[in-house]
């Protein structure tokens, strides 16, 4: 498999008083040239840290403190900004979440459009109204919304309007942070509907941070899941949710319900991911992992414990007899 | 809009402060706090500080009165006109500078808050009838304001402080209004509503003390008001003849020729006494940014 | 359009509230203001005839009735020391007032404004620590004293600019706009208008300062970057745009607030405008004069808080045009 983006290791730290916040603590996966890639977790674990990083956006009390991402045979890393400005949005697009305040509210949407059509694509102003046209009709908008302002849009449209921003130029990898999270059930799954068809439609990557594996489930070819700044399994889907093989993916599936069917007991995981200030030594999930042995005191490494499927966890091996233990209630109630 | 948002966002610290912790995270505050001590001291001490009586026309030899003397060993900042010493007048001046700025600022506040206290929790017809009140008073202009009253009243500290307080209150009642609006909402005034406490044992019990530090902070801005005020009134002449402040030491120096005669030494200091006084109630409120702009509101 | 007319409105009522307060107040106050008014040297025929020429004669609601009657029709009654009508001095002194307000603004907004936006990238650097306390500074000192020490220090030590008037005494012009273009005017205005701007420029400094921080952090801003705009296009564009709406909602309610403000720097340097006239009436004894100008600084004020609303309503697409979720 040639990787579009190969995430080696990355480390990304927010320096505060208290010292440094390890937001992305050694992280490693990577995305092929084409397919929508899940980066799951609960909140906190490091995945809009780390999808800033790779656009290049941290704020100025953040630092990459290690690692290399390599996209398209270049490390964003060691990247000059003049060099990353080269390839931000040209190649490299990005979904913001709907609640943030992300399109400027004292601008029409054709304005915004034509920025970077003109700005970014060097496109003629004629070419490029007619390709922000083109670009709402793709995302499912009707061209006179052009003419509207941010805040008449419902959170869908404005969701749908930040993929046609997203998509302006032809990215090769489009990174969405969250991009249905503050949208309710219905509207979550149009929105997922319009990413897997351009997905399919235009052949590009996409990295789709959610903190829901239902999302996930619905809408991604591969699975990265995160805990607490590190991934601890990845691999296509159906490998991953279907055979799961670390205990905090098993955890994930109870806690979320399915986007397609309701229904089904919801069983959470007690505790919350642990502080990034001082990360615990050892398995980062082992507080809460109701599985936990004497070994998991030491760091598991993230092996390839079947083709294409890797995963950070000492008794991975044990995983089919540890799943249905997992899927009952009582197991993670303490 | 400004005011009473950034004020939640940003929980304000005691004012007593957490010790040194304070020290360190709020200089400004602290550097207001020490200016506003070191005038303090200055009043209560006016009368050892002062090295003559403020009112006194001092003569030199018999009968020459002693105008426009140049600073020296006794008279620090030379005289005036009058014959009378700077540096004791300015010394003086701190008293009637301090009385007006913290009367007027305390009124303010009084009425600012027990009127957005009333606003905000009562709502309905009260509300209304506040804000229409304080909408009124917003729409009249602050200095010619205070002039006309003077004038077709006593003209004097206490027409002034009072004129003061009737303008400035309308800030102080939004800002405590809005803040009221938004802790009405939260759970434990509802949980106190449900367990049958009265009303003024809410609003006075419950949400009186939530908002005092924000009452504090436009306290601190009034007092500087109040100053800058009683300054420009008693500039115009619309001040109390009798007392002794920086207003009128100024005025004094510019109606006798001060500035072409070049006697800074008598109208620098009482201006930078009344910068440093009113800076001090800003760097106090410097909390926020926006509250420093009361015509702002929300 | 609806927001339009109920802000008119508002703006009515308070105009009208504002006008009431002033009738009252000159005519209830303690010490019956009328007979103050009416100076000694008067006969007590002409006092008479005084009072009936004024109204003030007729029981008080029938006065009120005339005197909102007149006000309407831009009646201001006549001038007891100057005998002239009201309406008159006063729009002779507005020019003058207009000019030094506006320049002044001007001068400060758009210092303040670029200093602001350039303080929000020097966050923790010298130039804030300097900066900051600066602003503040002049945003405590009293008007009028600025004014004495530009004045003895431009004026009167190095001579380089008149220290009063607006205009060189016995000067003639063709007309109100060639005196307010002329070369001798504009020298006169320059130091009043630059001790206004020196007091004014704190305020949108400070504010425009605090926005832009606000702002920057937006996350429309984090987009710009991640889009790869230059960083002209970012700040100009994105930031500073956000940014002015409040800014320009002070500029209007500064314009409204120093007409009536500038009272003390108009003495200071002797301009004659309109917080001149309501000084030397208001000392004067001149009640129809004092009213008048208080009037119609209040006015401007009113009208000017209402266009300050109306501005940000029409800068912010968000107010102005109503969401359609
Ligand atoms: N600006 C910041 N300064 C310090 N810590 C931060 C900052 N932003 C995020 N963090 C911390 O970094 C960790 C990861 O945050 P984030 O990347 O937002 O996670 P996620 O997107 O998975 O919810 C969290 O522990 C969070 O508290
Ligand atoms: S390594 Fe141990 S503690 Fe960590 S997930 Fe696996 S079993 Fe649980
Ligand atoms: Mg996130």
């Amino acid at each position: 498999m040639d990787a579009l983006l190969d995430v080696r290791d990355l480390a990304v730290h927010y320096r505060t008083a208290a010292g440094p916040v390890r937001a992305v603590d050694g992280a490693s996966f990577t995305v092929p040239a084409a397919g929508i890639v899940g980066l799951v977790g609960e909140s906190g674990c490091g995945k809009s840290t780390l999808g800033r990083a790779l656009m290049g956006v941290l704020p100025r009390s953040a630092s990459i403190a290690a690692g290399q991402a390599v996209f398209e045979g270049r490390d964003l890393v060691t990247l000059s900004p003049a060099e990353r400005r080269k390839l931000l949005w040209r190649r490299l697009a990005f979904v913001p979440q709907t609640a943030m305040n992300a399109l400027d509210p004292v601008q029409r949407l054709a304005a915004q459009m034509q920025e970077v059509l003109v700005e970014r694509g060097g496109l003629s102003r004629a070419a490029a109204g007619a390709r922000a046209v083109e670009l709402f009709a793709m995302v499912g908008l009707d061209a006179g919304r052009l003419r509207d302002w941010p805040h008449q849009f419902s959170g869908g449209m404005r969701q749908r309007a930040s993929i046609a921003l997203a998509l302006a130029l032809n990215p090769a990898l489009l990174i969405a942070d969250e991009p249905v999270t503050a949208l309710d059930v219905i509207v979550q799954r149009q929105i997922l509907d319009v990413m897997r068809d351009l997905q399919s439609r235009l052949g590009l990557a996409m990295i789709l941070v959610t903190h829901d594996v239902a999302v996930v489930a619905y809408a991604c070819d591969r699975v990265v899941v995160m805990y607490a700044g590190r991934v601890v399994e990845s691999g296509p889907v159906r490998a991953v949710l279907e055979a799961p093989l670390h205990p905090y993916t098993m955890g994930l599936m109870n806690a979320f319900p399915d986007l397609e069917r309701a229904g089904g007991e919801l069983v959470p995981i007690e505790g919350a991911p642990p502080s990034l200030l001082n990360p615990p030594t050892g398995c980062r999930f082992a507080a809460r992992c109701p599985f936990a042995v004497a070994r998991c005191e030491k760091d598991p490494a993230l092996l390839e414990q079947a083709p294409d499927h890797h995963v950070a966890c000492w008794r991975a091996a044990e995983a089919p007899a540890l799943r249905p233990l997992a899927s009952e209630a009582a197991t993670w109630s303490r | 809009m400004p005011g009473a948002s950034a004020m939640r966002r940003r929980p304000l610290p005691g004012f007593v402060g957490s010790g040194l912790g304070f020290l360190r995270k709020q200089p400004f505050a602290v550097a207001g706090l020490a200016i506003y001590l070191t005038f303090i001291l200055l009043a209560i001490f006016a009368d050892q500080i002062a090295t003559h009586d403020p009112r006194e026309i001092l003569f030199r030899g018999a009968y020459r009165v002693a105008r426009y003397l140049p600073p020296s060993a006794t008279h620090y900042l030379g005289t005036t006109a009058g014959g009378r010493d700077v540096f004791s007048q300015l010394v003086h001046g701190t008293r009637s500078a301090l009385q007006v700025g913290v009367t007027a600022a305390f009124f303010v506040v009084v009425i600012g808050t027990l009127l957005g206290l009333l606003s905000g929790y009562l709502g309905g017809w009260v509300d209304r009838v506040i804000m229409r009140i304080s909408d009124i008073i917003l729409g009249l202009p602050f200095l010619p304001f205070v002039l006309v009253i003077s004038a077709l009243t006593r003209p004097g500290t206490t027409t002034l402080v009072a004129s003061v307080a009737l303008m400035l209150w309308p800030n102080t009642a939004r800002v405590i209004r809005s803040q009221v609006l938004s802790l009405r909402e939260r759970g434990w005034v509802e949980a106190a509503r449900v367990t049958g406490c009265s009303t003024p044992r809410i609003i006075f019990v419950h949400i009186a003390p939530q908002v005092a530090p924000l009452a504090a902070l436009y306290g601190s801005i009034a007092v500087g008001w109040a100053i800058l005020t009683e300054a420009s009134a008693s500039f115009l002449g619309f001040g109390d003849p009798n007392a002794i402040s920086w207003g009128l030491m100024l005025q004094d120096a510019f109606a006798n020729q001060a500035l072409s005669r070049g006697v800074w030494t008598w109208f620098v200091p009482p201006g930078l006494c009344i910068v440093l006084l009113v800076l001090a109630g800003f760097l106090v409120s410097r909390g926020s940014e926006k509250l420093l702009f009361p015509k702002l509101g929300d | 359009m609806k927001r339009f007319a109920g802000r008119i409105a508002h703006a009515a009522f308070v105009l009208w509230a504002v006008a009431t307060l002033t009738f009252l107040l000159f005519r209830l106050m303690p010490g019956d203001p009328t007979l103050n008014f009416l100076s000694d040297s008067f006969s007590e025929e002409m006092r008479a005839d005084l009072l009936e020429s004024f109204g003030l004669d007729k029981p008080l609601p029938e006065q009120y009735l005339i005197y909102l009657g007149s006000l309407l029709q831009g009646d201001l009654g006549v001038s007891f020391l100057q005998k002239r009508p009201v309406l008159d001095i006063l729009l002779a002194a507005l020019p003058n007032t207009a000019a030094l307000t506006i320049t002044a603004l001007v001068i400060a907004y758009a210092f303040g404004i670029i200093a602001g936006a350039f303080l929000a990238f020097a966050r923790g650097t010298v130039t804030e620590g300097i900066a900051i306390p600066a602003a503040l500074i002049t945003r405590a000192a009293p008007e009028f004293w600025l004014g004495m020490l530009l004045l003895s220090w431009l004026s009167f030590a190095w001579g380089i600019f008149p220290s009063a008037g607006a205009n060189v005494a016995g000067s003639e012009f063709t007309s109100e706009w060639a005196r307010l273009t002329s070369a001798d005017f504009l020298w006169h205005l320059i130091l009043p208008a630059l001790t206004l701007a020196l007091y004014l420029q704190g305020l949108p400094l400070l504010l425009m300062r605090a926005t832009m921080l606000e702002v920057l952090n937006d996350e429309f801003i984090v987009m710009a970057r991640m889009k790869g705009l230059s960083r002209w296009a970012i700040v100009m564009r994105h930031a500073a745009r956000n940014a002015l709406l409040p800014v320009a909602t002070a500029f209007a309610l500064g314009l409204g607030s120093s007409f009536g403000g500038n009272v003390v720097i108009e003495t200071v340097f002797s301009w004659p405008g309109l917080g001149r006239v309501l000084v030397s009436a208001v000392q004067g004894a001149d009640y129809p004069l004092a009213q008048g100008a208080f009037i119609m600084i209040a006015a401007v004020l009113v009208l000017m808080n209402m266009v300050a609303d109306l501005l940000y309503a029409w800068l912010d697409p968000r107010v102005s045009v109503g969401a359609r979720r």
